[in-house]
């Protein structure tokens, strides 16, 4: 369902970014990329006062031709980043909601893991798998 | 959006100017050719007006018109094609290029610094003030400097190009000049002629173009004087009757002076304001008509409005736009008065027109009509002034896509985003800017969508809060059409740009795409420098592209860099960033590759650079060095020494220069990694080097010669070929021969880098495949370069300055030192066992070799276990000295023996200092004895060398340093050292164990001592190795005091055999020998028919080197006990413990019997057991705190194995140890030795005699070397009633206590008398001796036990 799936660190470096059709990768980066810029809009438009109970969750971040992004941001400013097909209409608001709220489980269990060193790219098999289920899932 | 240099209003204002044809005679058209110049273009610069001008409306208002332009063009009587029109606007924005060399700005946006803008700012004024505006103006400019002047270029080449439409009358022609020449015959018939022509061109149906405003179009005629060629007067007299025929208003007088510049300039010169003044009066004129025609177009629409459908159904022609009116249609009209009040600047007026017109044409659905209304409402709106109403940008938006969709205008539609873009841009709205213009990218005009897009990545920068990587993603978007237009420059400009947002950010996929991208397009714009470099980027950062694409990557940055290296063939060599080199990785090593075991030679392993480093290792082999060294320079070690080093790496200390030796080779392994997927090829790879002869010998050496080159100097190997698959690590050695001694700098590497063919690697094929076939598929594309060695040193941590700061210590590995010629010795092992059992003695042979020019000398070896080898004493002269005669043969030197004198010691004596074991020497550096001491150049000699195989079963890892010296000393270089290490693996053989004790018989009396040795043999072996059965062939004895004397209990069968596991007793008596000072005396009792002789090599060498390995580890034991021992211990305890003390050594000799491919050896060996105490038992090995008696074999082994050699630490000061202050009873019992000796049997007749006596003498020996006090006690000890039942029966006799002094070794025999009274057995062993040493008053007087119980048989006859 999902066609790409990005982890962005604080200072705007990947973390972690998989997409399905493998020879398109180049094309995503450069989405997940430009997304960042709304991202930071969305994060500095809502102002110091309700930075602190905001929602994670950013909505739709823009449209393209042929896919959605949305957004999500951790409080530490780690950013999610998932690009959906267009054409998918199955997937709602609140499927996307809940798939970020599994990506950011599941990388909360990445960062507990003691040997993980803060700012490393991602190599966790069960972060993979769990990225993996959220492509492969059929809604 | 980029910034413009006009003003918005400025924009659109000249976007949209009154057109004025201008008809030229063929006349005039030559003398404006004169100055290289068309009609318009001469006056072109004089288009634009300063002064006012003022315009009534149709309300008769006046309106003042600031700054009019107007715009003069040739007629031009077709329209102008679409293919014209994309070239000259192609050719327009590839003209306008940014600046180059310019000082960039630098806008900071987030977290980026970006380099956009290409307008250089003057920052170079010197005064203050001028500076702080430059700083004003810098500040104000971060958010906003970026102008891109081609598009500026191109969007009014754009407007200007627009074909003239129907629908709109913005660009028809408001009016006509007609330009006729002074110079001409008739030039008053000539304005007749051309106004007919114009007359013609507007109205005749031949010409649809161009387009005219109104039917009946204004003129205004020039006459064209050139002062320089034609009469003044006949211009002024033509001049004034063209103001009589056509009126003052509409004629001028233009005065041009075409000569050259040798005349004043400015002198009749035409004053330009006077011409923008006669434009006035046409604009003037131009409004009265337009007053009338307004009143006009009322008029007639007023008519039409009742019937205006049907009108218009039999006009209408329908077409996919909607509509289309015939030229005289009201909304047309309409439209024409909007246009004309635009163009003068009447926007309100022009707004409410259009506003109307729009109504009418979308009532009609005349939909281009309707957008070009819609279109023009929107701008006249923006540009009221005082701004009345907003905007409406809906109204663009509309009119855009009625343009796009329904009429497929693109080009319509595109000015409409020029315009509505560059409004909204000036109201901040730069999102709905970036949107329009990111809207209007399609696929038919790449030029247009590129330029587009770079405005749309432009308007993201400006933003409230920049989008930066919009902004970027678009510059990339842009570079592609840019380069699908064919515009390489813009396009490689819009990815550099581009790339400073992604650069070291970590988006490793589109960074090298951008870098691929860049790199080509450099390339093909012959900017070399810049396409390397991107390249390189691509190669040298961790790639995570496909193999397929880094073999493209790699291919056109070979292909790229060699465009580069021909261009400058002689410059200096690339620096190439592939493969990656490992410099710490970096080897040296200095001397001859290891030369491989020649049949049975076994060649010393040295040190090569196919062995790893071992930390531990390397630690041995220093600290033999330095034990050699010591012993070499009289047990000091030098302070200039240092351990020499082969073999240099990360580890060795290598902050000195290291030293080589002239005509040996330096190899250098480098550790080359291949990033890639794909694979490498180098070619002729070779080192790079600096070379400084210098001459050490001479103590001057004033002037040296840098020579950076010169092959005689030093040859360097050069490897051919060398392959690195994909992501492999692999090293590559390479060779330089020295042949002059200097200073070498090894710089770093020069090869050729090349890949093989992709193909192979395309189709699956592993490239290695294609190595092994030996043809590798070469694709020829290679190009020369070089890599720095260049290795940092470890970081210092000595001073508090090194330990706050960072910094690095010198890393000389690549600057070795060429030395004069050292001797260069060669060791090879011949018959050099691999496996041997515990205790085995094997004879092997060693050859020496001197492979140099130079003699050496002092040849010694050093190991750590000198106890495995000897090359004999010195009577080792005596053995066969070649390998081939000794087959065969014992080890051991044998003397075949009487069979008579079998059980009786054969004695012998050697001092331990014939055997190199001489008080003081360290016993680990062992002389080798070269005959004369030299080994000439060339010559070999070989040694006989004995091993003895460890006592301790597995593997063993024997080191040995051999140590020699050339004949010449010279100051860099003292001496050389060859490393070998043996492994030999022992399996078990025999375990001897031995106990000694005092023999209680005093036979040979006054001879003093005699003591009884138990020898215990087991085998222990279990037919490994072979082994059938040990035979037990000799055993002897050493040392300073004692001898053995006789087998004690030696079965009838004098073949001593051992099978498997068995275990056999020997008894043996010893005694005490003379002294003969420091000798050892040596005493064989042989079992067989041949006697070796143990005094002589190599039994003896062997026993004196594990006695002296031995001592050093009792020693090391016993160090701190023995330290205060000799402080505060009674010098009394001393003397008795020594009593119980003796230095006896044993030597079992065997030979084992050994079945090996149905062949039978005979393996012999020896094993040592040492005994020091009377009474306590020794062993052949060293037994760890005696656990092996209480677990059984088995298990004592796997504690061996596991138990980790750690110990728990004890802390303690050895004063307080708990030194035995008092001897033991054990020690004490053994200062006195008694025997008893009496018949055993007496008969005595009862009957005649109740009283039976019985003689007995009893023997007090003194065993110590003191006087000692002895009391002789005969009364019984009744304790116990059992005691008083056997002793009751008999009595002693005469004194029942006795009190003697025993001198040293004094052998004393006291007669006494037992009193029986019945006949029996008794018991005579009940008297008590108590002794003390002389001088010492009540101290350590303790009973003497005599456990032994003495039985007499009394019987009566």
């Amino acid at each position: 369902m999902a066609v790409c799936i990005a982890v962005i660190a604080k200072e705007n470096y990947p973390l972690y970014i998989r997409s399905i059709p493998t020879e398109n990768e180049l094309k995503f980066h450069y989405t997940v990329h430009t997304s960042l810029d709304v991202v930071d809009e969305k994060i500095s438009a809502m102002g110091k006062a309700l930075v602190d109970q905001r929602e994670l969750y950013l909505g739709l971040l823009y449209p393209t031709e042929d896919y959605k992004v949305y957004g999500y941001v951790t409080n530490s400013k780690v950013k999610f980043v998932m690009v959906v097909d267009s054409s998918n209409t199955a997937l709602r608001d609140n499927e996307i909601r809940s798939m970020f709220r599994k990506l950011h489980n599941s990388y909360t269990d990445v960062m507990c893991n003691p040997f993980y060193n803060p700012g490393d790219c991602i190599h966790s098999r069960a972060f993979d798998n769990m990225v993996t289920s959220m492509m492969m899932q059929v809604c | 959006m980029a910034q413009c240099v006009q003003s918005v209003q400025e924009f659109i204002q000249d976007s949209f100017v009154p057109l004025v044809a201008a008809l030229c005679s063929e006349e005039a058209e030559r003398l404006t050719r004169k100055n290289n110049l068309g009609f318009s273009e001469l006056v072109k610069p004089f288009c634009r007006l300063t002064s006012e001008v003022h315009m009534r409306d149709p309300n008769n208002q006046l309106h003042v018109i600031k700054n009019l332009k107007i715009a003069v063009n040739n007629i031009i009587t077709h329209s102008p094609q679409p293919g014209g029109i994309r070239k000259l606007l192609n050719d327009v924005v590839s003209v306008s290029q940014p600046a180059e060399g310019l000082v960039t700005n630098v806008i900071t946006a987030g977290d980026y610094d970006l380099n956009i803008s290409d307008r250089s700012v003057k920052a170079s004024v010197p005064w203050y003030n001028n500076w702080k505006d430059t700083l004003m103006e810098l500040n104000t400019s971060t958010f906003y400097s970026a102008t891109t002047p081609w598009f500026e270029s191109y969007r009014e080449s754009f407007l200007q190009s627009m074909p003239a439409s129907d629908h709109e009358f913005l660009n028809h022609y408001v009016a006509c000049m007609l330009v006729v020449s002074s110079g001409e015959p008739e030039p008053v018939e000539q304005f007749l002629k051309l106004s007919q022509e114009q007359h013609r061109i507007q109205h005749s149906s031949e010409y649809a173009y161009p387009k005219w405003f109104i039917p009946n179009t204004l003129k205004y005629y020039v006459l064209l004087h050139d002062v320089s060629a034609g009469e003044e007067q006949r211009a002024d007299t033509v001049y004034e009757e063209m103001k009589q025929r056509y009126g003052t208003q509409g004629c001028y007088l233009l005065k041009i002076n075409s000569r050259g510049s040798n005349r004043g300039a400015d002198e009749q010169i035409p004053d330009p304001w006077s011409q923008y003044l006669q434009k006035n009066s046409i604009q003037n004129q131009l409004i009265s008509r337009k007053g009338l025609s307004r009143s006009l177009f009322s008029a007639t629409k007023k008519w039409f409005s009742g019937s205006k459908v049907p009108e218009k159904s039999i006009n209408e022609l329908k077409n996919t736009s909607g509509l289309l009116y015939p030229p005289e249609a009201p909304e047309l009209q309409i439209r024409k008065m909007a246009d004309l009040c635009f163009l003068v600047q009447h926007y309100e007026l022009a707004y409410s027109c259009y506003h109307t017109a729009k109504k009418d044409f979308l009532n009609d659905q005349a939909m281009l009509y309707a957008a070009g209304a819609l279109e023009m409402a929107a701008v006249s709106a923006f540009l009221q002034p005082g701004a009345p109403r907003p905007y409406p940008a809906h109204y663009m938006d509309t009119a855009i896509q009625t343009y796009r969709d329904i009429c497929k205008n693109m080009v319509l539609a595109e000015r409409c985003v020029l315009l509505s873009a560059e409004i909204l841009k000036s109201q901040s709205k730069y999102s709905d800017a970036a949107a329009l213009l990111i809207r209007l990218t399609s696929e038919d005009s790449d030029l247009r969508s590129a330029l587009l897009l770079e405005q749309a990545a432009h308007c993201f920068m400006n933003m409230k809060s920049p989008m930066v990587r919009k902004f970027a993603f678009h510059m990339i978007l842009a570079g592609h059409r840019y380069s699908k237009a064919g515009q390489k420059k813009h396009a490689l400009r819009c990815y550099c740009q581009a790339m400073q947002v992604y650069k070291g950010k970590g988006w490793s996929l589109a960074e090298d795409h951008i870098n691929f991208t860049i790199g080509r397009q450099s390339f093909t714009l012959r900017q070399l420098d810049n396409a390397v470099s991107a390249f390189r980027h691509i190669l040298i950062n961790d790639s995570k592209q496909p193999a397929a694409q880094q073999g493209t990557f790699l291919r056109e940055y070979l292909y790229v860099y060699k465009n580069v290296t021909q261009l400058s063939p002689d410059g200096p060599l690339p620096q190439l960033p592939l493969p990656y080199i490992n410099n710490s990785a970096t080897r040296v090593f200095f001397g001859h590759d290891r030369r491989p075991a020649e049949g049975e030679k076994q060649a010393a392993t040295h040190i090569s650079l196919d062995q790893e480093y071992d930390c531990e290792s390397s630690h041995q082999w220093k600290e033999l060095e330095e034990q050699v060294v010591a012993v070499v320079n009289k047990g000091i070690i030098p302070s200039n020494f240092q351990p020499t080093q082969y073999c240099l790496n990360s580890y060795s200390d290598n902050s000195k220069f290291p030293l080589a030796v002239v005509e040996e080779p330096v190899t250098v392994e480098v550790a080359f990694r291949n990033p890639l997927k794909v694979p490498l090829l180098l070619t002729d790879l070779s080192l790079l080097w600096k070379f400084q002869p210098k001459d050490f010998s001479a103590k001057h050496n004033g002037a040296t010669k840098e020579l950076a080159c010169g092959n005689d100097m030093i040859g360097a190997e050069v490897i051919a070929e060398f392959l690195i698959n994909s992501e492999e690590t692999k090293m590559a050695r390479l060779k330089l021969f020295p042949h002059q001694t200097g200073e070498l700098h090894i710089l770093g590497v020069v090869y050729n880098l090349g890949t093989i063919q992709d193909t192979m690697m395309l189709d699956g094929i592993d490239p290695s495949i294609g190595l092994q076939a030996g043809k590798l598929v070469y694709n020829g594309m290679s190009v020369r370069g070089r890599q720095d060695l260049e290795i940092q040193g470890p970081r210092l941590n000595n001073t508090k300055e090194e330990k706050t700061s960072i910094k690095y210590g010198p890393d000389r590995r690549l600057d070795p030192i060429i030395t004069e010629e050292m001797p260069l010795l060669e060791v090879f092992f011949i018959n050099f066992p691999t496996g041997l059992l515990c205790g085995e003695i094997r004879k092997a042979y060693v050859e020496f070799v001197n492979v140099s020019k130079c003699p050496l000398t002092a040849l010694k070896v050093v190991s750590k276990h000198p106890e495995f080898f000897t090359f004999g004493g010195n009577t080792a002269v005596l053995t066969p000295l070649s390998p081939s005669a000794s087959e065969n043969c014992s080890a051991y030197k044998t003397v075949v023996t009487d069979s008579t004198s079998v059980c009786t010691g054969l004695m012998s004596s050697a001092s331990s200092v014939n055997f190199g074991l001489g008080t003081g020497s360290q016993p680990e550096v062992i002389h080798v004895p070269l005959p004369d001491s030299v080994l000439l150049p060339g010559a070999s000699i070989q040694l006989p060398m004995w091993l003895h195989g460890p006592d301790e079963e597995g593997v063993h890892e024997i080191n040995f340093l051999f140590y020699y010296e050339s004949i010449k000393k010279h100051s860099k270089m003292c001496h050389r050292v060859l490393r070998h290490t043996a492994v030999i693996c022992t399996s078990r053989s025999l375990n001897v164990r031995a106990t000694v004790c005092r023999s209680n018989a005093l036979e040979d009396e006054g001879k003093g001592d005699n003591m009884l040795v138990f020898v215990d043999v087991e085998n222990i072996n279990t037919s490994e190795a072979g082994v059938k059965e040990f035979h037990i062939v000799q055993v002897s004895s050493n040392s300073k005091h004692w001898k053995l004397q006789k087998a004690v209990n030696l079965s009838e069968d004098k073949d001593y055999k051992l099978a498997s596991r068995e275990r056999g007793k020997l008894c043996f008596k010893a005694v005490r020998c003379k002294n003969s000072g420091e000798n050892y005396t040596f005493a064989d009792i042989v079992f067989g028919n041949e006697q070796i002789i143990s005094s002589a090599s190599p039994c003896a060498d062997f026993f004196f080197r594990s006695l002296s390995s031995e001592l050093k580890r009792t020693h090391a034991q016993s160090n701190m006990f023995q330290g205060a021992a000799k402080q505060s211990f009674d010098e009394a305890v001393r003397l008795i413990q020594k009593c119980s003390e003796v230095d006896l050594n044993i030597v079992v000799l065997w030979k084992a019997y050994v079945v090996e491919d149905n062949k039978q050896f005979i393996l012999e060996g020896q094993h040592h057991v040492v005994l020091h105490t009377v009474g306590k038992e020794a062993f052949s090995f060293p037994q760890k705190q005696g656990f092996k008696k209480i677990l059984g074999n088995s298990d004592w082994e796997d504690l061996e194995q596991e138990s980790p050699e750690m110990v728990l630490l004890k802390f303690f000061r050895p004063e307080n140890t708990s030194l035995p202050t008092r001897p033991t009873p054990e020690q004490l019992s053994n200062l006195i030795k008694t025997s008893l000796h009496y018949p055993e049997s007496f008969n005595h007749s009862f009957h005649q005699k109740s009283l039976c006596l019985v003689p007995v003498t009893l023997l007090l020996s003194n065993c110590s070397e003191a006087d000692v006090d002895v009391i002789i006690d005969l009364r019984h000890k009744t304790t116990s009633p059992e005691a008083l039942e056997i002793h009751g029966s008999f009595t002693w006799l005469g004194q029942t206590q006795y009190k003697l002094q025993l001198k040293s070794q004094e052998v004393y025999s006291l007669h006494l008398k037992a009193c029986f009274v019945r006949t029996g057995v008794y018991n005579l062993g009940t008297h008590r001796v108590f002794a003390k040493l002389a001088d010492q008053v009540t101290l350590f007087e303790t009973s003497q036990q005599n456990s032994m119980p003495a039985l007499i048989i009394i019987s009566n006859i």
